[in-house]
């Protein structure tokens, strides 16, 4: 079952084309990683399917429904979480309440709801709430963060910090998962280690779109490719097969020489 | 009426030539440092007062030049030790918030020094030319202002030769335009940093001591020239030179021109009015900013 | 908060709090204890917009002024008992405080405070020139004072005391709450990072809007206190000086924390009045310098204020009993 569809997706910046008719098809469950050489586009459309930028032409389907002028909250609270390529954690506030704060249903009423709330609905503060802590808790040991749970999030280690990210969109429940760059910048343990966590997240149901330079940890645990190329899509498949076509091999090099 | 129409846009671009001057030094500043410095117009306060100071001591036409000089220079060389003492230690840690709260400590802090050691009584810079007009048939303007417009031009002038030909001028640009692609090309941004910031500062000053041949000069006057040269700023882009030159002549027009036609009490609305539309239609003023 | 040592503390520092205007009979540090407490709710609404939300209003002034003009015209030009008068003047205030809201949704930084500042002109200016409303700069005079009841006249120092801070300890009651909810959080979240904020379901145009009004309100409510406690205000209530103020108490005490404006409200208002017996002897105006130089200081070197402080010694003696 199609869980997302891009259609012709395009995407101008001035007169620049940073997107060219992208076409591209999760089904439930996938994971699907996005390749391509610097500037090839992979973050722009992370950034339109999340709704961070709304697409010069064509559609975005999410669930069976059009999202591509929705803002980046509306589609987050239809199920789309992601993380960044560089991190952007709440810096002054605790690991946990990182966490914390992406549970809150945030739902149709908005904030004038949570305001009332505020006063009526939490007899203490959120973070002492229990019954939302041993969830956020859970989340945290998914991905080994227990431990830091009341550190400031800017005292964290750069690696733990990509990891906080990964949990905060976690607990926003999503059922699929945007990654941009989850192991860029770790050395090759804690590759690993990310390598772990998103198979894990994968296996509980989450369908994964993920862009990554490391090619150990796409080729280790995409089910298909896509390949970016100048804001094109050059290829598509399974990963060995994609690996090998002449077309990607010539993007890449091409790509590494004019660089 | 005519005439009313066109002495009130003479007065308007003579009073713009110090708004672009002042403007120009913290357009400068924010474009090259992302700094926005509220005590700005305390510079050009000080500026003024050295002005003051100085033809008490030796009117004339030496007293004059040796004023713009010793503004110049004292209100420059203030600006690089801020510069290295309140604003360089901050520059790696701090958030937009932190810097502008400095900025308006150091407002706070130097407009009172000022009343302390300056007194509170408004003074006036004498004019050289014993109040001469001059009658040019459609409007009349006395010597001094037309002085006053055609120094700030000149030294608006200078100021755009130096930062298209000389070294320094360039590279100042070149940081503002892309900072890291400044650091690349071996430019060293420290000095480029030192050097706008005085180079700002100095304006500042200069403008001051412009600013006091059309108004009264006293301690907390600095809150004036700070919120009209960020009105300025606004309207011309944050960090664009050229759109903050134009602009000082836009808002110097638009005020004269609001204030004989609509209403003199609301003059000073006018800069605010202008930038809160401006700002709710097109985010980056009249004339784009420079980006990172 | 939860130790019997701690409940025992807080119950004395709420019974010195109520005592204290009995154990100072000095009528003019009783003034300053109900200017320090207005200046609680003031400096704390500020630090609600700016220190928690991250939004930059430096026309808070504005909300201080609306307050403290609607519930005092209220009360002459159309007898509007002044107990009502005081929630009228937060909720005119809150209204101006969403419509203030409108140009966050696009401006941030610099722009955003040029903006605020322009707002509060404005009004100042209007209140400067709209003299058959306002008096102009005269200012209004003979501001009914708050109705008495039970044989109690709110006209004195003493009594405006337990005013001021009934409206003090309703106030910091709701930032508390407001601040550690899910709303706070939120608030919180928006501030550290817009993008990342909206990435987790915060609509971060709807909550700036809310925290707009919010904070409005108390700043209205905090002007209009002080409307009927001096019952003589004038436009310098709107001007940049008042913003300036409760920015100077937040962040010196601590910006981000709820007892920090609290904390800055009290030491700033002594401070600077304790500092003018010393200037009787240097006949030296020295106060706003020392304001102006303790807030470079503050931010240079003292981050997160009085209250940063006093948390890094804490934790610096091994007791990291985090309570925030």
């Amino acid at each position: 079952m199609k869980l997302l569809e891009t259609q012709k997706v395009s995407k101008y910046f001035g007169g620049l084309c940073a997107l060219k008719d992208v076409d591209l098809s999760l089904n439930q469950g996938e994971v699907m990683g996005l390749i391509g050489p610097n500037g090839a586009g992979k973050t722009t459309l992370i950034n339109i399917i999340s709704g961070a930028y709304h697409p010069s032409e064509g559609k975005v389907i999410y669930d069976g429904r059009n999202i591509s002028r929705l803002k980046a909250h509306q589609i987050n609270v239809l199920g789309v979480a992601r993380t960044f390529q560089v991190v952007r954690i709440f810096k002054r506030l605790t690991v946990l309440e990182n966490v914390l704060t992406a549970m809150v249903d945030r739902g149709r009423e908005g904030p004038w709801k949570l305001v009332w709330g505020s006063f009526f609905r939490r007899a203490c503060a959120f973070n002492q709430d229990a019954a939302a802590c041993a969830t956020a808790e859970g989340l945290l040991a998914s991905v080994g963060l227990l431990r830091y749970r009341d550190e400031q999030a800017e005292n964290l280690p750069y690696a733990m910090t990509k990891r906080l990210e990964i949990a905060r969109a976690l607990a926003t429940r999503p059922k699929l998962l945007l990654l941009d760059e989850p192991s860029s910048g770790l050395n090759p343990a804690e590759q690993n280690e990310q390598i772990k966590i998103i198979r894990q997240i994968n296996q509980q149901g989450v369908t994964i779109l993920i862009i990554e330079h490391v090619m150990k940890v796409i080729m280790d645990i995409s089910h298909r490719l896509i390949v970016l190329h100048y804001g094109e899509k050059i290829a598509e498949g399974a990963p060995q097969e994609v690996y090998r076509d002449p077309l990607v091999v010539e993007a890449y090099l091409g790509g590494e020489a004019h660089a | 009426m005519e005439s009313l129409f066109l002495q009130q846009v003479v007065n308007g671009l003579i009073v713009g030539s110090v708004y672009s001057l002042i403007a120009v030094g913290l357009t400068m500043i924010f474009g090259v440092m992302r700094i926005s410095n509220f005590a700005h117009g305390d510079f050009s306060m000080l500026g003024a007062y050295v002005a003051v100071f100085i033809l008490a001591w030796l009117p004339g036409w030496l007293g004059w030049v040796g004023s713009l000089l010793a503004a110049a220079a004292g209100v420059g060389l203030l600006g690089i030790l801020i510069e290295r003492g309140l604003f360089r230690p901050l520059l790696t840690r701090w958030t937009d918030l932190d810097q502008i709260m400095v900025s308006i400590g150091l407002f706070i802090l130097l407009e009172n020094l000022a009343q302390l050691f300056f007194g509170a009584t408004p003074r006036m810079l004498p004019d050289p030319f014993g109040e001469a007009t001059l009658n040019l048939g459609l409007f009349s303007t006395s010597v001094m202002r037309l002085l006053c417009f055609i120094l700030a031009l000149v030294i608006i002038i200078l100021l755009q030769i130096y930062l298209n030909r000389a070294r320094m001028g360039v590279a100042i640009q070149a940081t503002a335009q892309n900072r890291k692609a400044a650091q690349l090309m071996g430019i060293n941004i420290n000095r480029v940093y030192s050097l706008t910031f005085a180079l700002g500062s100095a304006l500042a000053g200069l403008g001051g001591v412009l600013y006091g041949t059309l108004f009264a000069i006293y301690p907390t006057m600095g809150a004036m020239p700070t919120l009209k040269a960020f009105v300025v700023t606004i309207l011309g882009g944050m960090g664009n030179i050229r759109g903050a030159i134009f602009s000082g002549f836009i808002l110097g027009v638009a005020e004269t021109l609001g204030g004989s036609y609509i209403s003199m009490e609301y003059k000073h609305a006018i800069g605010f009015i202008i930038i809160i539309l401006v700002l709710l239609i097109i985010p980056h003023g009249l004339f784009g900013r420079s980006e990172e | 908060m939860t130790g019997p040592r701690q409940k025992l503390l807080w119950a004395l520092a709420a019974a010195l709090t109520l005592a204290l205007p009995w154990l100072i009979s000095d009528r003019y540090i009783q003034h300053l204890l109900v200017m320090s407490l207005i200046f609680v709710i003031f400096a704390s609404s500020w630090n609600l917009l700016t220190g928690y939300a991250g939004q930059l209003n430096l026309g808070h002034a504005a909300f201080f002024g609306i307050g403290a003009y609607t519930s005092a015209l209220l009360a002459l030009k159309l007898g509007v008992p002044p107990w009502i008068g005081l929630f009228l003047g937060g909720f005119l205030a809150a209204g101006s405080g969403f419509v203030l809201g409108i140009p966050s949704l696009r401006l941030s930084g610099p722009y955003l405070a040029i903006t605020t500042i322009g707002f509060a002109e404005i009004l100042r200016l209007v209140a400067m020139n709209w003299v058959s409303l306002t008096r102009g700069s005269l200012g209004l005079y003979g501001v009914p004072p708050l109705p008495g009841f039970f044989g109690i006249q709110f006209t004195t120092e003493l009594t405006f005391y337990y005013v001021a801070l009934a409206g003090a300890a309703l106030a910091l009651f709701c930032f508390r709450r407001l601040t550690r909810s899910e709303f706070g959080l939120s608030l919180q979240a928006m501030r550290e990072d817009e993008q990342g904020a909206e990435s987790i379901g915060v609509s971060t145009n709807r909550f700036k809007l809310t925290v707009f009004t919010v904070s409005a309100f108390f700043g209205g409510f905090s002007g209009a206190l002080l409307a009927h406690y001096q019952r003589l205000i004038s436009p310098d209530l709107l001007s940049l000086h008042e913003t300036f103020q409760a920015l100077t108490m937040t962040i010196i005490g601590g910006l981000g924390t709820l007892t920090g404006p609290v904390i800055g409200a009290v030491l700033l208002t002594f401070l600077s009045e304790g500092l003018r017996f010393v200037e009787d002897v240097v006949k030296i105006d020295v106060r706003l310098i020392i304001y102006g130089a303790l807030l470079v200081v503050t931010i240079l070197f003292m981050r997160g204020g009085i209250v940063g402080l006093w948390e890094r010694l804490r934790a610096g003696r091994g007791q990291d009993t985090e309570e925030r």
